[in-house]
């Protein structure tokens, strides 16, 4: 109770882990085709667009908490749903960052590539789709960037896990948000004892993603 | 280039999640009620100490949020939550006024208690109320000897708080920010904070918070220095959120709620609940139910609490 951590530290990692990851999956499902689109076709306005990606980086967390949190409030348009103070709320808050992120690391790498490879490859007799195609295929190693640093974000920000999810204990507590409560309880220790866990679960997800990279298999 | 379809490892996250949302455990089935309240009864560990009993009661479960009492009220309005239970008596009164709620019914209090430094710069300790201590930490502010920390964040301590500068005539918007210091925070960082102002912090405080935290030893350097005041009153009520304005809220058990945290049984357990020695609360839902007055000794003064509603 008030000497410390009196909730399923292991819960609320695996929650973290669920949150983050699935945000990230969706923000990058949404985030590479977007980022692919943009960075490879020619349109008026795409230079406004890639700013407006661009900016995005710097979305504040709580901000796209509290616009989560309008739409599904019961007072708001999609109230009824009732995903107000759940993980499902909170998935959706954190791929609104995500998505930004994942979409503009993935404009700069196939910008990089098509510069190169585009040329070469239609000059071998490969038509738009075949050229367009290889030219995501060789900035891979870029979009899985994108999609390692969306995790990061994710999993770091505490503002739209504490505004959409509550905090609640066994159901939408994660690691950042234990972190604030501990922090506000004053027990500094298990505050930072929790934000080691988060590393060590954030270590674990990238070398995880870094031996399907080795096995050739991202 | 790869040769292999990186969608391979696409696939692999994917079961990998799916696998993870199985392993955390999910209760299904059991009716849940969501109680919003404030940060002093959860981070008092009040809540924890009574709730699993209506947990197993009604075989159902209680999922909390706390925040402060304005945020929280604001939960209410939007039909965000079944039930509240906080200490901003008018924002509560204009919150059962304006239709959101049925009913408002007192649940526990406790005082609100001046703190500050040993050294006490402003000379609080012979302040004859809490008003007459405001004044002379305004005083002594504007003279740089004493500095005020404020929660300013609408909880029912800052809305207390600006009740007592009005009551001292003095407005708070001439105050400046080189001696009173409005944090936005909780009242947890708001003392860690006024410990910081070396000799000459002061603020006001609940009692559930101040003496958690003390019993952490991590506010080694402030005492309470005023209390008494019967102004300082500060009551918890539990308010379910009116069914008619909001259908979707879980009215029966909101209800329950209320009956069972007013009932005997769960009104002793909140006057047994204590910290370091120091009971945090005094029940008085209902008539007959608790000692109208109640003596208690602090470090500095003895004090009279008087029940007012």
């Amino acid at each position: 109770m008030v000497d410390g951590v009196t909730y399923d530290v292991v819960q609320v990692t695996l929650l973290s882990l669920y949150v983050s990851g699935s945000a990230t999956i969706l923000g990058s499902l949404i985030g590479i085709p977007l980022g692919a689109a943009i960075g490879l076709k020619e349109f008026g306005g795409k230079g406004l667009l890639k700013t407006i990606t661009y900016t995005m980086y710097g979305f504040p967390p709580v901000i796209s908490g509290l616009f989560i949190y309008y739409v599904f409030s019961r007072a708001g348009p999609l109230g009824d749903f009732g995903i107000l103070f759940t993980p499902t709320a909170m998935i959706l808050a954190q791929t609104l960052l995500v998505i930004p992120l994942v979409a503009g690391i993935t404009i700069t790498s196939v910008t990089e590539v098509d510069r190169n490879i585009k040329n070469t490859v239609r000059s071998l007799g490969a038509n738009d789709r075949q050229a367009t195609f290889t030219v995501i295929k060789e900035a891979w190693v870029g979009v899985i960037t994108a999609v390692m640093i969306g995790f990061g974000r994710a999993i770091a920000e505490v503002g739209a896990a504490y505004m959409v999810g509550g905090n609640i204990d066994g159901k939408t507590r994660v690691l950042t948000t234990a972190i604030m409560l501990e922090t506000r309880m004053g027990h500094f220790e298990y505050a930072v004892g929790l934000g080691v866990v988060l590393l060590i679960v954030a270590c674990g997800v990238f070398l995880f993603m870094r031996w399907l990279q080795e096995r050739e298999l991202l | 280039m790869k040769d292999k379809s990186p969608y391979i490892g696409v696939i692999v996250l994917t079961i990998v999640m799916m696998l993870l949302i199985g392993t955390i455990a999910m209760q299904p089935g059991k009716q849940r009620l969501l109680l919003a309240t404030t940060t002093s009864t959860q981070d008092s560990g009040l809540l924890d100490h009574i709730l699993p009993n209506f947990e197993s009661k009604f075989n159902c479960i209680v999922d909390v949020i706390a925040v402060g009492s304005g945020q929280a009220i604001q939960l209410g309005k939007n039909g965000d939550a079944d039930v509240l239970l906080v200490h901003s008596p008018a924002s509560e009164k204009q919150f059962v006024k304006d239709g959101y709620s049925t009913s408002r019914t007192l649940v526990c209090y406790n005082q609100f208690i001046i703190i500050g430094p040993s050294a006490d710069p402003a000379g609080i300790t012979q302040a004859a109320n809490a008003t007459d201590a405001f004044m002379r930490i305004y005083q002594n502010g504007t003279d740089r000897k004493a500095v005020f920390v404020s929660r300013g964040d609408a909880s029912g301590t800052d809305t207390k708080e600006k009740t007592i500068w009005i009551k001292a005539k003095l407005n708070v918007v001439t105050f400046s920010n080189t001696w009173y210091l409005s944090t936005g925070q909780g009242m947890g960082a708001v003392l860690d904070i006024t410990e910081q102002q070396i000799d000459k912090g002061y603020t006001l405080s609940d009692q559930a918070t101040y003496y958690t935290r003390k019993a952490t030893g991590i506010i080694p350097h402030l005492e309470i220095l005023n209390q008494g005041d019967p102004f300082l009153y500060n009551q918890y009520s539990v308010i379910p959120v009116n069914p008619a304005k909001w259908p979707n809220v879980n009215a029966t058990l909101a209800m329950d709620f209320v009956n069972w945290i007013t009932s005997p049984d769960i009104q002793s357990m909140i006057a047994d609940y204590t910290v370091g020695g120091q009971k945090l609360f005094i029940p008085n839902a209902g008539p007959g139910s608790i000692a109208e007055n109640h003596l208690m000794v602090s470090h500095h003064r003895a004090a009279v609490a008087i029940r007012i509603d």
